[in-house]
């Protein structure tokens, strides 16, 4: 199954490329730009053809729906305070099923799923012996590359979304809707409250973004798949127990995982984007920095495989 | 070999250019115009002076009392409202602030999934606590601009909250005591401002130093340092980080408790009978309720409070067991600014001091 995957990817990438040439001999940077489209859509295809990568959304779903199907089965509702954040508030309003299932996958399951697909990016084609016939085409270490990072950033957001979506869904069929309570104690309409919703969704997406780069680079160092998957998994939780030791708190702000659970910011009246903004930079930062590493290290790698 | 050089080189210029943007961004932070010189009178007569009562800001709070640090998801329960007191003393805490007007106020302390807002609008008030779901209305009194206290007695604090006055009685009782000076032109929240060091003569005290960033504009405070004696980091700071002025949008004012929240009703008493009894407590020193005594004056005051003063095994607290350390004739609670001893026999002594001079307060020497 695993080897499938990889299969259409080699003939996708390299076929475009091929026909192109024959079209437009003058005009190479639009070649590139058309073949790297191309390679991007199959990439895509391949991920989301993949059973695991159904899989492991179809857990991440799973959080929500357990949550919501718990809640509503249990008859006595916990006092507030006790339990996830949101957790009090699931009966009388379902859409907070959504957020109480990010805040419960934000720690392990939504880092995991990541992991195994940022760390199988590279590693995953050299495991397979395919990473040659990738890179058959022109410029193609540094447009494979950027591929393979956009498609592991469209799986963030898938998996973001899938938590915020299912959660909403299972939450208004087995609790219904109404008006949402922020944190501020002010009340907002549904449609607000979607547009928040969906907020959450893209902040999330962006912490994980971060992720992804790390998980990128790391499988640019090895030809096992397993190993930069495990790695990454392994680094975010780590990052997080340090993110937890008080003694190392002026470490605290440089960590990627530092703003993953300041989404509530935007669940203030009005918002405030000033955890957005900085989550934004951190990961940015990140970002650019290991793309660059992993740049560095695949362009200057020995292909053998 | 040179193409591989190359090939590294975005490994090592994008770090470095990350790096160097958060230095010049730090740098640039406190990077202040040089404003025209003042004295320390004319800067405390521009913060009396400010008039700003329209603003939009975020604050920081960050304190280094070397308090242990409580866990943050500590349920209040356990702790009660000493958890709560100490909660805040700990660590950084982030509040935003919004003003449109002398009486209309929105105070937003955030909290990690939850936030305590103050609101005022006019004569209401609302208290409320997301982690609760709780909120608290105050109805306060009418403002009547003097009109039920006496007149002379309205004149009188009119006359005294004049800025001029103010900063002539402040300085007055502060000289001999204090050293006033300007320090460096400074740049807080974006704004230019001027620091003004407050230095206490005695060599006694904890605090170090205090100081106030002005806004060079407005003369609204916009930060408050307070260094104690031997500790590198300030031991308190509380400041905008953010700050527009302007009148923000008038419907955050306008609270209604959400909808299954606890809503307790709490009238406010008159300001005027409250501002009366403050006024016992400070001249005679003798309140019927606790008989609160001073030793020493300035800095150096130490403040005792009576056993019979105190509610009744306030002291058996597990997290008063917690914080204290066992010293000589009793207990301690110390912290960078504070210390308070409480002694064996129930009598609780607090002060800017060294403990030596708080032992020596409560053997009556």
């Amino acid at each position: 199954m695993l080897h499938s995957g990889a299969g259409p990817n080699t003939t996708a990438g390299s076929e475009p490329a091929g026909s192109a040439r024959l079209e437009q001999p003058s005009a190479p940077e639009n070649r590139r730009a058309s073949a790297g489209w191309a390679l991007f859509g199959s990439e895509l295809s391949v991920l989301f053809r993949r059973l695991r990568t159904w899989a492991m959304l179809l857990a991440l779903a799973a959080v929500p729906v357990l949550i919501a199907v718990v809640v509503r089965l249990a008859a006595d509702e916990g006092g507030p305070g006790g339990g996830p954040p949101f957790l009090n508030q699931i009966t009388q309003n379902g859409l907070f099923v959504a957020l109480t299932g990010l805040v419960v996958s934000i720690p392990l399951f939504l880092p995991l799923t990541i992991s195994v697909v940022a760390g199988d990016t590279i590693a995953g084609e050299a495991g397979h012996g395919t990473l040659r016939y990738l890179l058959t085409a022109p410029a193609g270490r540094l447009r494979l590359l950027a591929v393979k990072y956009g498609a592991a950033v469209v799986f963030c957001i898938a998996a973001a979304l899938t938590i915020v979506v299912t959660g909403a869904l299972i939450g208004t069929i087995l609790f219904g809707t109404g008006p949402v309570t922020l944190l501020s104690g002010d009340t907002i309409g549904v449609g607000d409250s979607l547009v928040r919703l969906l907020l959450v969704a893209v902040y999330v997406a962006l912490s994980l973004a971060g992720l992804a780069a790390i998980g990128l680079f790391i499988s640019t160092l090895t030809e096992v798949p397993v190993g930069a998957m495990a790695t990454t998994a392994v680094l975010a939780v780590v990052t997080q127990i340090v993110g937890a030791l008080p003694q190392l708190d002026w470490l605290h702000p440089w960590l990627f995982t530092y703003h993953w659970l300041d989404f509530a910011d935007l669940l203030r009246q009005p918002i405030s984007w000033d955890a957005f903004g900085a989550n934004a930079l951190l990961q940015g930062g990140y970002i650019a920095v290991f793309c660059a590493l992993a740049y560095s290290r695949f362009s200057t790698k020995d292909v053998l495989s | 070999m040179a193409r591989t050089w190359k090939r590294w080189l975005p490994a090592a210029v994008v770090p470095a250019v990350i790096a160097g943007g958060a230095l010049t961004a730090s740098l640039q932070a406190n990077a202040a115009a040089d404003l025209p010189d003042k004295t320390p009178q004319q800067l405390l007569e521009m913060a009396a002076g400010s008039d700003v009562h329209e603003l939009t800001g975020t604050l920081e709070q960050q304190s280094a009392l070397g308090l242990p640090e409580l866990p943050k998801d500590l349920p209040a329960e356990e702790g009660g409202q000493l958890a709560t007191a100490l909660e805040m003393l700990t660590g950084t805490h982030t509040a935003r602030v919004y003003r449109g007007g002398p009486d209309r106020t929105r105070l937003q302390v955030f909290d990690r999934f939850a936030e305590r807002d103050v609101i005022r609008n006019g004569l209401e008030g609302w208290v409320y606590n997301s982690k609760q779901n709780e909120a608290v209305h105050l109805t306060l009194p009418p403002v009547t601009d003097g009109g039920d206290t006496s007149e002379d007695g309205g004149a009188a604090q009119t006359e005294a909250y004049s800025p001029e006055q103010l900063v002539d009685q402040l300085l007055e009782s502060m000289t001999s005591e204090t050293k006033l000076s300007v320090g460096d032109d400074t740049s807080v929240a974006g704004r230019s401002a001027y620091q003004l060091v407050v230095e206490p003569n005695s060599a006694q005290t904890l605090v170090g130093s205090m100081v106030l960033a002005i806004d060079a504009e407005t003369g609204l405070p916009l930060n408050v340092q307070v260094q104690a004696r031997g500790q590198q980091e300030p031991a308190f700071q509380l400041g905008y980080t953010k700050l527009s002025l302007g009148a923000p949008d008038p419907g955050l004012f306008e609270f209604t408790p959400p909808a299954g929240a606890t809503v307790t009703e709490h009238a406010v008493p008159r300001h005027g009978s409250d501002a009366e009894k403050h006024h016992g407590k400070n001249d005679g020193g003798a309140d019927p309720g606790g008989q609160v005594t001073r030793h020493g004056s300035g800095w150096e005051t130490v403040t005792e409070v009576p056993a019979a003063a105190l509610p009744d095994g306030w002291a058996d607290s597990p997290l008063l067991a917690q914080a204290t350390e066992v010293v000589d004739g009793g207990r301690l609670i110390s912290t960078a600014l504070l210390n308070v001893y409480l002694t064996d026999d129930g009598r609780v002594f607090t002060g800017s001091v060294p403990l030596e001079q708080l032992q020596a307060a409560a053997e009556g020497r």
